[in-house]
């Protein structure tokens, strides 16, 4: 019965096995993945855009990339891991280098969030020329440091989504693979965005 | 992180196995057009986190950076849609299922049709992606188990739909008024 019923649903496909797709090797595809490999990997939210796609908002952040901090605070893998593992010990050292301006942004929504492997709630302490320290909160994944320093040599105030990060003020922070996620994924802490972060990590 | 020459050949050689299923997934449920952007967007993240894309079976993944993909793609839709005031007269499974209704069997379609869109996707991954539990449940995020009743509850809703289309003692369509009569 059951072998039935998937053979008949099968048969309702429109995309069976006998609907030509377009070959990896044809020339236009050729030119996709030729375009796709250009493109920088270290400035996007996981789940980022084409470059073509008119739903995506352009933004004016830097990129922020996350760096393994003195001590070794944040034991980033070299080859494949999805979650960067975090110990306690010396706070995280994040920096926010300002090299791509033009990056865009996807539209926010919990299900990115969702698969982010860092994520915390952290107060800024200190801002001290290119340099921002936060305690960290709360953790919701992927750490457990009690500091995260953010260095911003080209200026904070390109820094996640355009907000400048001000002493006292409270933020949400999202990273992966060793980039501070921006375009909405980190930001001021509202009720709103808390209520997204706990949605998609627990509280 | 890899160096670049190293991304290229895991990405080349990632693209190289899911390009057709992944085409085939994206227009079993968006417009070709769509599709085809769509692909583009996939591909990109798949670039982008390579280093996190499994070794040995890597078409589970990808199809769950589809899904998300499509997702946010569809709210785009619906939130166009709803500027203009038409979502109202749109059923959501319309839009999922517009492909199958050309085709011959539509009592099956038709009948797949009536099931909430959840138990639709789950359906459809088993028969169309040719998925079992265990790789349903690394796209949608839950277990193997979960997965397996739910498939399971889908299938069952699936051939209770159709037997109300259909009912088993007669086969005929005239019977169809007295089937609803007796329930």
């Amino acid at each position: 019965m059951t072998d039935e019923l998937r053979e008949r649903l099968a048969r309702l496909d429109p995309m069976h096995s006998e609907v030509p797709t377009e070959s990896v090797t044809t020339p236009s595809s050729r030119q996709l993945l030729e375009d796709i490999m250009s493109t920088p990997v270290t400035e996007q939210p996981e789940t980022g855009p084409t470059p073509k796609k008119s739903r995506w908002l352009l933004g004016v952040a830097a990129a922020a990339a996350l760096v393994v901090a003195v001590g070794g605070a944040l034991a980033l893998s070299d080859g494949g891991s999805a979650d960067p593992t975090v110990v306690a010990g010396p706070p995280l050292e994040l920096n926010a280098g300002a090299n791509d301006s033009m990056a865009m942004c996807i539209v926010f929504d919990v299900e990115f969030l969702r698969p982010m492997p860092l994520a915390f709630e952290g107060t800024v302490t200190e801002v001290e020329g290119d340099t921002v320290t936060l305690t960290a909160d709360h953790w919701f994944k992927g750490g457990d440091a009690s500091q995260v320093v953010i260095n911003a040599p080209q200026g904070l105030e390109a820094l996640i989504d355009s907000f400048p990060l001000e002493l006292g003020e409270q933020y949400l922070i999202t990273a992966t693979d060793g980039n501070v996620n921006y375009c909405g994924f980190s930001g001021p802490s509202t009720p709103e965005l808390r209520s997204a972060f706990e949605e998609a990590f627990g509280s | 992180m890899s160096s670049d020459f190293s991304r290229r050949q895991r990405f080349e050689a990632i693209a190289a196995e899911v390009y057709d299923p992944l085409q085939r997934y994206l227009r079993r449920r968006a417009s070709p057009d769509d599709a085809g952007d769509l692909l583009g967007d996939v591909l990109l993240t798949i670039w982008r986190r390579v280093d996190d894309v499994p070794g040995e079976s890597p078409l589970p993944w990808c199809y769950s950076v589809a899904r998300r993909t499509l997702s946010n793609h569809r709210r785009g839709i619906r939130r166009r849609l709803r500027l203009v005031e038409r979502l109202e007269s749109e059923p959501p499974s319309a839009l999922l299922l517009d492909p199958a209704k050309a085709l011959e069997d539509d009592e099956l379609a038709a009948a797949l049709s009536t099931l909430p869109a959840a138990d639709q996707e789950i359906i459809r991954l088993w028969a169309w992606e040719q998925l079992e539990p265990r790789e349903i449940a690394e796209i949608l995020g839950s277990t193997a188990n979960a997965v397996s009743l739910r498939l399971s509850r889908a299938k069952k809703k699936l051939s209770e739909s159709m037997s109300r289309q259909n009912p088993p003692e007669s086969g005929h369509k005239g019977d169809r008024h007295a089937e609803e009569q007796r329930r």
